[in-house]
């Protein structure tokens, strides 16, 4: 099991930044998977802001999975997500992105597996302007000693 | 749009959860875990063979209730938890409740107590959200 130093250690870590421009094929799909029309006017659903800040970081999901070590891709369950807009997300649009790792704690659950939770925070701009900003916090489940 | 506080959001259903569109939203997140579209691992895990839909998904569910209460673009802040899972073939309803109401220069917020609870009345979200309201005219007060 990687170490609780190791763990705290993550905290300040920065992603390598970057940009993603979310394209009407994406936002028209992911849209229609929550269950409703596309949004008008080129409005992207916020729904977005779960993957999209992943991935305008320059990282992807299974890349956090392995930054913190999981014991394997179904051993990540998430706490919260926290998503804040100053402005909607839009279609085509290239936004810049920069964030990392805020916060890292290591219970253990009564006399079974320990758990870690790593908490990120990564905020979207278009050009200067704040857009956007997800935080959210995931817990890295821990069976094997 | 006249909002107080106590007001009930109109609920948003779905009346199934589709495991084609899970396997469609782990392709467009690059999600890897096996959770969301593989039955022969969830079986192994206990959870006769249903698929687990992904969670910013059960977030966008919560969402569409408010964009259909406030209009597309209204959301400013929303934070969930997720106390429970959703799986393939679960029906579930978003509901809110505006819980305070503040007036700025620029708009109006309502904070509203948001949920998402599958048929059984299992609460898979909850959580927060502050949602601009137009033209709210109401001298309500949070």
């Amino acid at each position: 099991m990687i170490s609780e130093a190791e763990m705290q250690a993550l905290v300040g870590h920065c992603f390598p930044g970057g940009h993603y421009e979310v394209a009407h094929w994406e936002n028209h799909l992911l849209t229609e998977a929550t269950g409703c029309e596309p949004l008008p006017d080129g409005l992207v659903h916020p729904v977005h802001l779960f993957h999209v800040p992943i991935a305008g970081v320059g990282v992807s999901i299974a890349e956090l999975f392995a930054l913190a070590g999981a014991d394997s891709d179904a051993s990540v369950t998430i706490d919260y997500y926290d998503w804040e807009f100053a402005a909607p997300l839009r279609e085509d649009v290239s936004y810049r992105m920069t964030g990392g790792v805020t916060e890292h704690e290591r219970k253990r659950i009564g006399d079974g597996p320990f758990v870690d939770s790593l908490s990120f925070a990564i905020e979207l701009f278009d050009g200067e302007a704040f857009v956007a900003r997800s935080t959210f916090r995931w817990h890295f489940w821990r069976f094997d000693p | 749009m006249r909002v107080a506080v106590g007001d009930a959001l109109p609920a948003w259903s779905l009346d199934r959860v589709s495991p084609e569109r899970m396997r469609t939203v782990a392709a467009i997140l690059r999600d890897p875990n096996p959770v969301h579209w593989d039955r022969a691992f969830t079986t192994e895990r206990g959870l006769e063979g249903k698929v687990v839909n992904q969670s910013p998904v059960n977030v966008g569910y919560v969402v569409n209730m408010l964009h259909a209460w406030a209009g597309p673009g209204c959301l400013r802040r929303l934070r969930v938890e997720f106390p429970a899972p959703v799986f393939d073939e679960d029906q579930v309803t978003a509901g809110g409740r505006v819980s305070a109401i503040t007036s700025g220069d620029a708009e109006t917020l309502a904070e509203c107590e948001v949920w998402l609870d599958r048929q059984d009345g299992t609460r898979a979200v909850a959580g927060i959200a502050w949602v601009a309201i137009p033209d709210q005219a109401s001298s309500s007060a949070s």
